[in-house]
């Protein structure tokens, strides 16, 4: 993905909704993307998809995929991609399923659309579908209904229905928001054993840092459309280098160690119609400078790359008074 | 009832029944089935569980929204349960709530100032002229800005809105505030400030809090002892740090070892005890123990015959036969919450 722009036209303005994002996933890489409410991380996955259909909105840029590309297909050629090569895993297990139709009819329906297949065969393929996600008795299952299954086996027919093209790229967004720890446990496991089985590359949406460092190669860190900092997971958990992903880490508080003043970052985030023209964090930032009036680059060493004025002399100073004062 | 325990729940089930099963045919559904606790003198007890096993329930059976079934609820030392509405008031001045939805819990159509002062009024506590200076004070304490009080919640970010519903919380200088996943729905920057917030109310206006959560970072981050639910029945209570230490319960030892880790450190991860499964319907409750058939070190004690809810380890409270890490909890008593002046 090279400089991806989205924009609506509201009657307030226009909201740069993604505002030049860049990336490349690599085979059988997982990358996150996380970022608060209004970060821009949905929107950019969908509008890539084609999912985004407002008469207002503009999308430039350019996305290839697998060479190919496939920013401004047409709904037909669309189709092809959207649910065969790339899947998607959707925040919200019911309302991705149709409430209408059992799961068995929906499996076969979109088996059939993407491959040539009697239903007979697309009835067994699903089947082995649903045991594949570690469903009970799948058999059966076929017939039932979504409101039928729980949240975290709902959100497994969603992700049987994603594979069920053996697509190359997988997007998952917040595929954990709506289930509890435990199922989430279960959820996130089974992705990282059908990733590994079937070798396809994730992109999973989240604004849970947490979940990004279980799973996770790769993240990116947006802030009001623009991304902070982009690098390997480890490196951005434990030596982030933007003062956004600081506070973004800061503010989590922990189950794994004792309690301490959790870091708050001043204020709400910046409104999507006011973003300023120089580093859209400045406003919130407490090592604002002159200079953040101009839009700082993204740049860095290493595949760790952030968009901040700050020299690494000036961070390091920061953090080690962050670290005597007990905050990380 | 010692000095220090501001509330004290004794047995409290709520059921309700419900038809939709075996077609016509009644069956109680135990949202909370037996459940005991103090609550003591400016503590914050933390109440930690999935979704559905009756945490938001019970903390409305204690405040007496709803009304329990069976069970007791003393409160400085009064039996609530039982009491008429008028003979409540008096003591619900003194227990107030912070919901979770900060969209749904404020009138769209009142003013913020309204809403602050609305609890004021009703109780008929204070003149119209104190009200207003008290509602722009309670703005200040909160960290809002108390010339925006005519406008409407709409105004407000989700964040400045749970500010508005903490401020009506204090409006009447409560000693019980209960909190139902007050910050879980905001984003994490937002959310650490409202529990930076909520701390600081705390020491100043010498608050108990009642925080009910599904997050267990929140929880740890926020309580002095915290109580861990499931399906109804709390499973483990004890002090904060002891209890995500050294988990005792089964089902708490796993709950915290699912928790997604930023492994900032070079420290180990804790082993992922998966269960699998889901929870099951509280209205076919299994036999002995209710986590038996997802738990994995249950046996066959464990379907039969119901664990006792036992101290096992100073202010250790667990119901399990078969408790985990014993050898490595402490066996002396936690420092005590410092007592309230």
């Amino acid at each position: 993905m090279r400089d991806l722009k989205v924009s609506f036209a509201t009657r307030q303005g226009v909201v740069r909704a993604v505002d030049g994002l860049s990336f490349d996933v690599g085979p059988k890489e997982v990358l996150g993307i996380v970022g608060e409410s209004g970060s821009g991380k949905s929107v950019a996955m969908y509008s890539i998809l084609g999912l985004v259909r407002d008469a207002n909105v503009e999308i430039s840029g350019s996305v290839k995929f697998q060479g190919r590309e496939i920013l401004g297909l047409s709904d037909k050629e669309m189709q092809s991609v959207r649910g065969g090569e790339v899947g998607m895993i959707f925040q919200d297990p019911m309302t991705a399923l149709t409430p209408v139709y059992t799961v068995g009819w929906q499996l076969v329906e979109q088996l059939r659309a993407h491959n040539d297949m009697t239903k007979q065969e697309a009835r067994e393929r699903a089947r082995e579908l649903l045991a594949e996600v570690g469903i009970p008795d799948p058999k059966s299952r076929l017939h039932h209904y979504p409101h039928e299954f729980s949240g975290g086996m709902r959100q497994r027919v969603v992700i049987a229905m994603a594979l069920s093209c053996n697509p190359k790229l997988l997007i998952a967004d917040e595929p954990t928001t709506a289930l509890d720890v435990t199922t989430q446990a279960q959820i996130l496991d089974l992705m990282e054993r059908l990733q590994e089985r079937h070798g396809s590359s994730i992109v999973i949406i989240t604004h849970d840092m947490g979940v990004i460092a279980e799973i996770a190669d790769r993240v990116i860190v947006m802030y009001a459309g623009r991304p902070a900092e982009i690098g390997p997971e480890l490196d951005v958990v434990r030596s982030p280098r933007h003062p956004y992903t600081w506070g973004l880490l800061g503010a989590v508080p922990r189950a794994d160690v004792k309690n301490r003043r959790l870091v708050t970052i001043p204020g709400n985030a910046v409104s999507p119609l006011a973003v300023p023209e120089g580093c859209a964090f400045a406003a919130r930032c407490p090592h604002k400078m002159a200079i953040c009036d101009e839009r700082p680059p993204l740049r860095g060493a290493h595949q760790h790359l952030d968009a901040c004025w700050l020299t690494d002399e000036q961070r390091l100073a920061i953090r080690s008074v962050a670290t005597t004062r007990g905050e990380s | 009832m010692s000095d220090d325990v501001l509330l004290r729940a004794t047995d409290i089930v709520k059921s309700y029944s419900s038809r939709t099963k075996n077609l016509g045919q009644r069956t109680p559904n135990r949202a909370v089935n037996g459940v005991s606790l103090d609550i003591r003198r400016g503590e914050t007890l933390g109440i930690v569980g999935e979704s559905g096993c009756g945490k938001s329930t019970l903390a409305r059976c204690i405040v007496q929204l709803l009304p329990v079934t069976s069970g007791s609820v003393q409160f400085n030392g009064v039996e609530l349960t039982g009491l008429s509405r008028r003979q409540l008031r008096p003591h619900r001045r003194q227990m107030q709530l912070v919901f979770q939805d900060p969209y749904a819990s404020l009138n769209p159509r009142r003013t913020v100032g309204d809403i602050v002062g609305d609890p004021m009024r009703i109780n008929r506590v204070a003149s119209h002229d104190d009200i207003n200076d008290r509602v722009r004070d309670l703005f200040v304490t909160v960290g809002l800005d108390p010339n925006s009080l005519r406008r409407y919640p709409h105004e407000f970010s989700g964040g400045q809105r749970q500010r508005i519903g903490i401020a009506r919380s204090l409006s009447l200088n409560p000693s019980l505030v209960v909190a139902d996943e007050p910050v879980s729905a905001l984003d994490v920057s937002v959310q650490a400030q409202v529990l930076n917030l909520m701390a600081d109310l705390q020491e100043r206006f010498n608050l108990t809090y009642l925080f009910i959560a599904h997050d267990l970072g929140v929880v740890r981050h926020v309580s002095d002892r915290v109580g861990v639910m499931y399906l109804g029945e709390i499973v483990e209570l004890g002090d904060a740090e002891a209890l995500y230490d050294t988990p005792l319960h089964p089902y708490t030892e796993a709950l915290l070892s699912v928790v997604p880790e930023l492994n900032d450190t070079d420290a180990p991860r804790r082993e992922r005890i998966l269960i699998s499964g889901d929870v099951p319907d509280p209205s076919d409750r299994p036999s002995g123990c209710s986590f038996h058939p997802r738990c994995p070190v249950a046996t066959e004690i464990c379907t039969t015959q119901k664990p006792e809810f036992v101290e096992l380890r100073p202010g250790r409270m667990v119901a399990c036969h078969h408790p985990r890490n014993l050898d490595a909890a402490p066996l002396t008593v936690p420092p005590p919450t410092p007592p309230v002046a």
